[in-house]
């Protein structure tokens, strides 16, 4: 505990302290300046890093809002004469503004479609830059005067301590927002959007909030920037400065505020480098045996495939050639950036950080923070009264896609406090009836009463939020958090802290006490062991109970689960028996999708199967087992199970 | 008298949105494979219009000189394939999207620094005296656009109905899982419609060149309206590119008549932002259902 206070916040404090005190020892003009543009590039980059990072999404927009920041500054200081803070709030503010409306179209849009909608965004603002020349002079040049402060004015040192005290404080804004519930909430959102929703977090808000942040902070950079330059023109904030603060965040370190610091420290001395031949061919060469070493470390052990070993010392051996060969490296300015991201993206993908804090982390032996107390599963879980009657209900539903009718008219009651199983052969409609409760779907028509009124229709998020929890077939983990997180993130009581307050870094307390319920929740399935492993790195027959455990940390009502047994072994099997009976026992209703008619027989009260998306019958567990209509459905002939014939489905339980 | 102008601004628009719906069709031709575009592309359009410029200059005839600037296209796209997106492919991961906008540099400066940063005429046989029309001047290099465009494609959509290859690539399109189940290496289907993507590059780049000049700089803004008209169509359906490019290309010709040439590149941009928020599969694109 106390080794981790020393070397992580000290390390922090050691930095803050040198970069105040650099100006006091060094007089320098030169020094200040690229110091004044460390602290303002380390804001905007911690923008470009949660939605590159945490959000995972290739953002291209960062520059134009780092313009769009230092035009509206620049314009509020010349034309209206705004005083500096007033003008950095009016920066900011009309970053978010335009961050939020970037955020419409680009909110449902996924990877390359995000970056064209980005990317287009960018070349708009450039455009409009160029062209509003009432506003911004276009190509000629926009003259900002350094306005003052509070009526001072700021000197060069001034001025940079002001940069300085900004990058700090949004370090520390930053820091709490991403190690809380939101930081979490935004990791999610990028493993698995769907997962996002059905758990109650919402994918749509926090992907609008985090790029709005981000976008923000774009802004405030540009401010600052503009005060710092004191001379705008459209030019500056275009496709290669793009490039260049991408270089920043992956070379630094995705998802990681020193990553970020690192990052900004590269680009800020970039274009020095590129003016002293000796000092790149230094860089380059250093460059190049690290890519070499690790290149053929990584061969020889065999972990990393021959391409990811050759591509860096191809690209690094680039770099160096053409320091020999040409006098002017400036020219070549663009091919370098591109070979060093090349070699990075391609050969250390986690960063420089991110493969320092690996090594790091070993050498000082830093502890994680000791987890809390485990609550008491009766406290986390509170026992539900059930009285039998019916909680879920679907009349006559009906999904069809095209001509294809996956559910057709089924009308089925789960009562309150039951386990209900619904079976079927394969493509009998099983997963549509569960996505179209779960709100995946709409349905076609036919209503669901759930509590005995009828349930929002197509959306999982107000499913979710009204009770009904569920599991998916094909696992939607969170698959980069820890598993704690994994159910953390699902805790309902945890988001109550609002967005100012998460920034000042409080709520600490609710987080520790999600925490502790957390672990309650994984005792009960038997992950408690594991709370710290990455949920990726788990068993399969784990990931499955993960996923439980994650539906239970919403405390539903109806729990959903999803053919839960699927590829597990017996013994995984035998273990999850155990874990619904004691979930039913907590008085949470449940649907149980499965194929092993042995996990129905001994599990359900009450059975439902379905074929060719109808009801075909529906009773207890052991009349099912006899009813003719189900033993066809399954093995393709009536009543004469000795008899061989042919089978029509790949579905064939184990009739026990 | 302004209305002719205005036809002749259409007329040309409309030839000119015939090479971004060219380009557009080359992004296409990846998505359908691999899920992936390169966000590089206009390079490769440049690098081509570039090296078939010095071929000219060796004093190659034409028509070599144009197979030899598609072969060199296609030797490009292999490139991006290789060095950019499969290794991201195999991870899963969309690694790709920052891997082909940095090779697309790497070209752009490596270009500049062999070619030079200035604008360079393209010679070329067909003349570029114009004709009337009804009244409208049409060039014969704005006819042999026409043409090229179409001739291609054409020859491309022939390729993937009649050749067991263009079968492949049609059934790794559809399925991908499936068609590797059935013995057709996805892997080398993606390289080849990344090759097919190059080549389609490298003609935009030579049908173009005799109009716009070359230089550097000359696909910068063509790649962004053709993203445009990829995104508008919809990536994945076929011809709707042609509709989509005509009409973009009329759209901003009229822009830039109207409200001034510094604005021309605003409705594409417009454009692809409303389609991606109001319909991302595309006008002509089917929707996309959610499996879990």
């Amino acid at each position: 505990m106390l080794k981790r206070l020393v070397f992580v916040l000290g390390a922090e404090l050691l930095v803050a302290v040198l970069l105040a005190v650099v100006p006091m020892a060094v007089d320098n003009s030169f020094m200040l300046g690229l110091l004044t543009l460390l602290a303002i590039y380390g804001i905007l980059l911690i923008g470009l890093d949660i939605t590159v990072g945490y959000l995972g999404q290739v953002n291209l927009a960062q520059a134009a809002f780092l313009g769009i920041g230092a035009y509206t500054a620049g314009i509020v200081v010349s034309r209206f004469g705004f005083t500096l803070i007033p003008a950095l709030f009016a920066a900011t503010a009309v970053g978010c503004l335009f961050g939020r409306l970037l955020a419409f179209p680009a909110l449902r849009l996924e990877g390359p479609q995000f970056a064209l909608s980005t990317l287009s965004f960018m070349a708009l603002t450039t455009t409009v830059l160029n062209e509003l020349e009432f506003l911004t002079k276009g190509a000629e040049g926009l003259q900002v005067p350094r306005p003052p402060i509070f009526g001072f004015m700021l000197e060069t040192k001034g001025f940079y301590w002001l940069c300085l005290i900004f990058f700090i404080l949004v370090w520390i804004a930053m820091k709490n927002l991403l190690t809380s519930q939101w930081g979490r909430a935004f990791e999610a959102l990028r493993d698995s959007p769907i997962a996002t929703d059905a758990m109650g977090i919402g994918a749509h808000r926090h992907k609008a909030i985090a790029f709005t942040i981000g976008s923000g902070l774009g802004s405030l950079a540009g401010g600052l920037y503009a005060f710092s330059m004191q001379f705008l023109q459209p030019q500056v904030f275009v496709y290669e400065l793009m490039v260049i603060l991408l270089l920043g965040v992956v070379l630094g370190g995705r998802k990681s505020l020193w990553g970020v610091f690192v990052g900004s420290t590269i680009i800020v001395l970039l274009p020095n480098l590129l003016s002293n031949l000796l000092l790149f061919e230094i860089f380059s060469g250093i460059g190049f045996l690290f890519a070499l070493v690790a290149g053929i470390r990584g061969m020889v052990s065999r972990t990393t495939k021959p391409f990811q070993a050759a591509a860096p010392i191809i690209a690094m051996g680039l770099l160096v050639t053409l320091g020999l060969f040409t006098s002017n490296i400036e020219d070549w300015r663009k091919a370098i950036f591109a070979l060093m991201l090349f070699a990075v993206m391609v050969g250390l993908p986690e960063g420089l950080m991110g493969f320092a804090s690996r090594y790091l982390a070993k050498l000082f032996r830093i502890d994680p923070l000791p987890f809390p107390e485990q609550a008491e599963i009766s406290d986390v879980l509170i026992r539900q009264e059930t009285d039998g009657r019916p909680l879920l209900v679907l009349q006559d539903l009906k999904k069809y896609f095209g001509g294809v009718k996956a559910i057709d008219g089924i009308t089925i009651s789960v009562n309150s406090g039951e386990i209900h199983g619904l079976i079927g052969p394969n493509g009998s409609g099983k997963s549509t009836v569960v996505n179209v409760i779960s709100g995946l779907y709409a349905p076609t028509s036919g209503e669901i009463l759930f509590h005995g009124k009828i349930l929002v229709k197509g959306s999982l998020l107000k499913v979710a939020q009204l009770g009904i929890s569920r599991t998916f077939q094909n696992l939607q983990i969170f698959s980069e958090l820890p598993v704690i997180d994994n159910v953390m993130v699902a805790m309902k009581s945890i988001y109550q802290t609002s967005l100012p307050f998460v920034l000042l870094g409080l709520g600490q307390k609710s987080i520790r006490r999600a925490q502790s319920e957390s672990l309650a929740i994984l005792d009960m399935v038997g992950l408690r062991d594991e709370a710290r492993t990455i949920a990726k790195d788990l068993p399969y027959g784990a990931q499955r109970l993960l996923e439980i455990a994650r539906a239970l940390a919403r405390r539903p009502d109806l729990l959903i689960l999803d053919e839960p047994a699927a590829g597990l072994s017996q013994p995984d099997v035998k273990k999850l028996l155990k874990i619904i009976r004691k979930i039913n026992e907590l008085g949470i209703t449940i649907i149980l999708i499965e194929h092993h008619m042995e996990v129905v027989s001994e599990m359900c009260h009450i059975v439902t199967v379905l074929d060719y998306g109808k009801v075909i019958a529906q009773g207890k567990p052991d009349e099912i087992k006899r009813n003719p209509a189900v033993i066809e459905a399954y093995l393709g002939f009536a009543s004469e199970p000795e008899k061989k014939g042919t089978i029509s489905r790949d579905a064939i339980p184990e009739l026990s | 008298m302004d209305q002719i102008m205005v036809f002749q601004m259409m007329v040309s628009g409309a030839f000119m949105g015939l090479v971004y719906a060219l380009v557009a069709y080359g992004f296409q031709l990846t998505y359908a494979t691999g899920k992936s575009i390169n966000f590089g592309q206009g390079e490769l359009v440049m690098v081509s219009a570039f090296i078939c410029l010095s071929l000219t200059n060796l004093g190659l005839p034409y028509g070599i000189m144009v197979l030899l600037g598609l072969l060199c296209g296609a030797l490009l796209g292999l490139f991006v394939e290789r060095s950019a997106v499969r290794l991201a492919l195999e991870q899963k991961s969309e690694g790709w999207i920052l891997l082909t906008i940095i090779l697309g540099l790497l070209f752009f400066s490596v270009s500049e620094n062999i070619w030079g940063r200035d604008d360079r005429p393209f010679p070329t046989p067909i003349s570029s005296d114009a004709f009337q029309v009804f009244g409208i001047s049409v060039t014969p290099v704005e006819i042999s656009v026409a043409i090229g465009v179409f001739f291609i494609m054409g020859l491309i959509e022939l390729f993937k109905r009649q050749t067991l290859l263009g079968k492949a690539f049609e059934a790794v399109s559809t399925d991908r899982d499936a068609a590797e189940l059935m013995g057709i290496s996805a892997n080398r289907t993606v390289m080849l419609s990344y090759a097919i993507s190059g080549v389609v590059a490298a003609m935009a780049g030579v049908l173009i060149s005799p109009i716009t000049t070359v230089g550097p700089t000359m696909a910068s803004a063509l790649v962004l309206k053709a993203f445009s008209v990829a995104v508008v169509a919809g990536l994945d359906s076929g011809f709707g590119v042609v509709a989509v490019g005509i009409f973009l290309g009329i759209l901003e010709s009229l822009t830039s008549y109207y409200i001034g040439s510094g604005w021309r590149e605003v409705p594409g941009l417009t454009l692809l932002i409303l389609a991606l928020a109001l319909r991302p599969t595309g006008i002509f694109g089917k929707a996309v259902i959610r499996k879990v």
